[in-house]
């Protein structure tokens, strides 16, 4: 049984809220799409529509269809456009809106608890700083194994991928573009595989950079992209792969760079 | 004896906790909920193990061998988010990223800037194909209908009650 109808504009702005939240958090169009509908219809808005890109929401509805018979009903309309920066995604939260958005359609909120609990959700802090930069390098010791380094190579990227996260915390409240960021974190990477080779620490230098630049690697996006395309949401999937080549594109540079300075020191290429 | 030591890695059995233990420090710094580790991490291992035993045992080249591992992350992960009841794209971004082809695409570009375009180019394209591969064993297993999956609830709820 649904509620009685609400205002149009509280339920439709609720709706976009959390498409908003899903979307800059790593959801796929579709996943956002049906969450909207879901709230929006709960809420007694059935002529709702949603334009969704990665980047953008909007949301038109009106409530011509609900009291057709009542002569001296006016029918109100709402429209809402929200930009969406293309941010660092937080899956917690994309998590925590599907179940909400379950548990709305259950009936177990009303449109002011909702509005409450889409606050909380989306105010939750992020991991602590240490835990991120210990998974940060425990993630580049395992991925130096899985791609084909030893023991002693994966002990050197443990060590990047710690000093490479600390960086990232450090730069990541500065408004830093995401290619520079990414390019000046892969060449600390790339730097300090460099030193451990010379030391004599690490035995080989492909493996330990591809483990220490690993954190860095715009997962997410790519996924989401490639999910896009395949529900042909191709402008959105489009928008989403552009984003992760862009990271991609700044890590190998990143790399190239310190790998070309190091190999004018050495003279030739360097074997990898 | 020490060079043995330090291919500890390289064994089969140092391969899947690699996987496994990778899978998971990614899911943290995704923000992947708690009580979510565990299952991400399996999804991720059962995925590397694909790949590994694929290239080592069957021979076959990295490409087939990513393509067959992004079908088993993929139903793995459509399997456990309905066991789990949580959206798929948790277990699915996790597991997918040791196929990512990062190593191809930093290689490519650091041979293109050294002027070895031959190495650069046969880099590359295996970098694209690996890609093209994780695409369409995705796509291959988002084909399959819903109520696939559904079956797996229904039994877990008998096995419950």
């Amino acid at each position: 049984m649904n509620q009685k109808p609400t205002e149009i504009s509280d339920a439709l702005d609720l709706a976009t809220k959390a498409g908003y939240i899903l979307l800059q958090n790593g959801a796929e169009i579709s996943r956002v799409e049906e969450t909207m509908n879901r709230i929006a219809k709960y809420f007694g808005v059935d002529a709702g529509n949603f334009f969704i890109l990665s980047t953008g929401i909007f949301c038109t509805g009106n409530t011509r269809n609900l009291k057709k018979n009542d002569p001296n009903f006016k029918p109100e309309q709402f429209a809402d456009v929200k930009y969406i920066p293309l941010k660092g995604s937080r899956l917690d939260k994309v998590v925590e809106i599907n179940q909400l958005s379950r548990e709305i359609e259950q009936g177990m909120y009303t449109l002011e608890e909702a509005n409450e609990k889409l606050d909380i959700i989306n105010q939750k802090p992020p991991k602590k700083a240490w835990i991120q930069t210990v998974s940060s390098g425990v993630g580049s010791f395992f991925f130096c194994s899985l791609f084909g380094g030893g023991l002693r190579d994966c002990m050197v990227s443990f060590v990047a991928g710690l000093i490479l996260w600390i960086f990232v915390m450090l730069v990541s409240h500065q408004h830093i573009s995401k290619l520079l960021l990414n390019l000046t974190g892969a060449v600390i990477a790339t730097a300090v595989c460099v030193i451990a080779l010379e030391l004599g620490l690490g035995v080989s230098l492909g493996h330990m950079i591809i483990g220490s630049v690993i954190p860095l690697i715009p997962g997410i996006a790519f996924t989401i992209g490639i999910r896009d395309l395949v529900d042909e949401d191709y402008l959105a999937g489009a928008t989403r792969l552009i984003d992760a080549v862009v990271v991609f594109f700044g890590i190998a540079m990143g790399v190239a760079i310190t790998l070309l300075i190091y190999s004018r020191f050495m003279g030739g290429i360097i074997e990898l | 004896m020490m060079e043995n030591f330090d291919m500890i890695t390289q064994t089969f059995v140092g391969q899947i906790i690699s996987g496994y233990f990778g899978t998971v420090a990614f899911a943290i710094i995704f923000g992947v909920p708690r009580k979510f580790y565990n299952v991400a991490g399996i999804v991720g291992a059962i995925g590397w193990t694909v790949y590994v035993a694929l290239q080592r045992y069957c021979d076959l080249t990295g490409v087939e061998a990513t393509f067959c591992a992004s079908m088993t992350i993929t139903f793995a992960s459509r399997c456990f988010a309905v066991t789990e009841k949580c959206p798929v794209t948790l277990f699915r971004i996790c597991g997918l990223i040791p196929l990512v082809p990062g190593a191809g695409i930093y290689w490519t570009i650091y041979y293109l800037m050294a002027n070895d375009f031959h190495r650069a180019l046969s880099t590359g394209f295996v970098a694209i194909k690996m890609v093209i591969a994780i695409v369409l064993g995705m796509v291959i297993i988002a084909g399959l209908p819903n109520k696939f999956f559904k079956l797996l609830e229904k039994k877990k709820k008998i096995a419950n009650s």
